[in-house]
């Protein structure tokens, strides 16, 4: 069953969604470039929208709506059932892939409904509730400082490539009970494989570096299952499922998620916020100044603000009424956390960034059973990284002829470069390689990858 | 009906506030939450249970 084919036979769609039809292409680029127009266009209008391209499908964008809607696990699939056993839905995204192009692989559990996507996220908890990353600080701390130090003589950095790419993508690593080393295999194909578009020559290259990664993360589970270590693959890989059967390719789809989650969406706000108080510079000092008070609310601003993760796609899975529209089953609709973030019937100003902003219900980690379950793990990072650039280059002068944003925003809002110049400074440690291989050391010697169930104590640098 | 968190579960989502604003309080340091009433009040059970059903990590837990 196609979306095609489930729109066509639907003789009293035109009356579903009479005036609430729109025609707007989340794929290409000038939904970025024109999404203020299309916030205050959308917010005007209905809702939930329907939206007539890519087969057609309802676009929830109001604050209010996409709560009342994105709760509803009960009416609501994110299956992706490429192997057609249940009732063939595709997943959370729209339009949706082929099921035969999947090559088996779906994205964890974000692609599962309840019970076994909930036993998957019980399995992970006590690795990333909020006590369980506070443990982590100091080695969020020290790869900043290397990753800094790297460039902190030259006077020079690309925001992206030399920090936000790294620190989530080492800690990632290390909070998987992986090799901190293998970083550089998952980096570019993360980052690539979701800003690379399918018509673009690169693409092929990219799906190879896809491949290879995905090979590198299949022989990590075949050593994992003799040789366990600890850490989320190993949860995964021996989580209590009930009677549900895990496959190889089940836990690689699991395995890519969190990198997924755990790479481009903290590179994306990281270096959008980095832009935008590059552009500010007295809202800059104001946070330098201000950094006990405003910390938490300017890195909820920022969520709000840019929201990475733009938006979900789902199934609806019984007919039902919500807020007034009536939703058949079958029908695919899109939870745009991105547009939600911008109503200005919840957010006053909502195209300004506030850092005061108070009462910042944002929708960027989503709503629901699905909501993102590394929400702290992107915090931390955030957090450090943007401490340590304040304190080390406060004066630093992005440069927007090298700037390069994503050409669309269909899965990430992100960026691929973002050049800037500082006055130097001075070391304060070794490098990026001989602190990846240190920490290393740490993460073997103290277990530190364990549940917060078994190791209670931060991790200790020497 | 009471409701309580498992603060052990519990990953500061605070969706549960969001849903019942009066059944559940939060911390504002991390948005860990807690019951601010174990027996929750009559009429507000089904709130009580919309908010255990949209729990991303299933901690809160009802004894009807």
């Amino acid at each position: 069953m196609s979306t095609d084919e489930t729109t066509a036979v639907r003789a009293d769609d035109a009356a579903r969604t009479e005036g609430r039809r729109i025609v707007l292409d989340r794929h290409g680029p000038e939904y970025r470039t024109e999404f203020v127009d299309w916030a205050k266009r959308l917010h005007a209008g209905p809702r939930i929208a329907w939206n007539d391209t890519h087969g057609g499908y309802w676009f929830v964008n109001g604050n209010q709506e996409l709560f009342d809607v994105a709760r509803r696990s009960d009416v609501l699939s994110n299956d992706a059932d490429i192997r057609n056993e249940r009732r063939g839905y595709d997943g959370i995204n729209i339009p949706a892939s082929s099921k035969e192009t999947r090559g088996g692989v779906i994205g964890g559990f974000l692609e599962m409904d309840p019970p076994v996507q909930r036993y998957y996220r019980n399995a992970l908890n006590a690795y990333l509730s909020p006590a369980a990353v506070a443990r982590w600080q100091p080695v969020l701390d020290e790869i900043t400082r290397a990753a800094i130090d790297e460039k902190i003589e030259s006077g020079r950095i690309d925001f992206v490539e030399d920090l936000a790419n790294i620190v989530p993508a080492v800690l990632t690593m290390a909070l998987l009970g992986l090799p901190l080393e293998d970083w550089v295999i998952y980096n570019e194909p993360s980052h690539a494989s979701v800003y690379t578009p399918i018509h673009s020559p690169d693409h092929p290259r990219v799906m190879e570096l896809a491949m290879q990664m995905g090979m590198s993360l299949f022989g990590r589970i075949q050593e994992a299952k003799t040789d366990p270590k600890p850490g989320l693959l190993s949860a995964v890989l021996n989580a209590d499922l009930g009677d549900h059967q895990q496959d190889d390719m089940e836990a690689v789809g699991v395995i890519m998620l969190l990198i997924g989650g755990g790479f481009d969406t903290t590179t994306a706000l990281t270096a959008h916020s980095l832009e935008w108080l590059g552009e500010h510079p007295d809202q800059r000092e104001r946070l330098v100044r201000e950094w006990d008070t405003l910390r938490d609310s300017a890195t909820e601003e920022f969520l709000r603000f840019y929201t990475p993760a733009q938006g979900d796609g789902r199934t609806v899975s019984a007919d039902v009424e919500i807020d007034g529209v009536q939703f058949k089953e079958g029908d695919r609709l899109w939870l745009s956390w991105a547009m939600a973030n911008r109503d200005e019937q919840v957010f006053p100003d909502p195209h300004e960034i506030k850092l005061d902003r108070t009462g910042n219900r944002h929708a960027s980690f989503g709503l629901g059973i699905h909501r993102c379950i590394g929400s702290n793990v992107a915090r931390a990072g955030f957090k450090t990284m943007v401490k340590a650039v304040l304190d080390r280059m406060p004066d630093f002068v992005c440069d927007p002829a090298g700037t390069v944003h994503y050409e669309t925003t269909q899965v990430i809002n992100g960026m691929r470069y973002l050049p800037a110049t500082f006055t130097p400074g001075k070391r304060l440690g070794p490098g990026l390689e001989e602190t990846i291989a240190k920490i290393q050391r740490v993460v073997d010697e103290q277990r530190l990858a364990e549940p917060v169930t078994v190791r209670k104590e931060r991790a200790t640098l020497g | 009906m009471k409701v309580r968190v498992d603060g052990e579960i519990c990953q500061g989502h605070t969706l549960c506030a969001m849903t019942a604003p009066n059944l559940f309080a939060l911390s504002d340091e991390d948005g860990h939450a807690w019951a601010i009433n174990e027996d929750v009040p009559a009429g507000q059970e089904e709130l009580a249970r919309e908010a255990a059903r949209s729990c991303p990590e299933q901690a809160i837990v009802i004894t009807e």
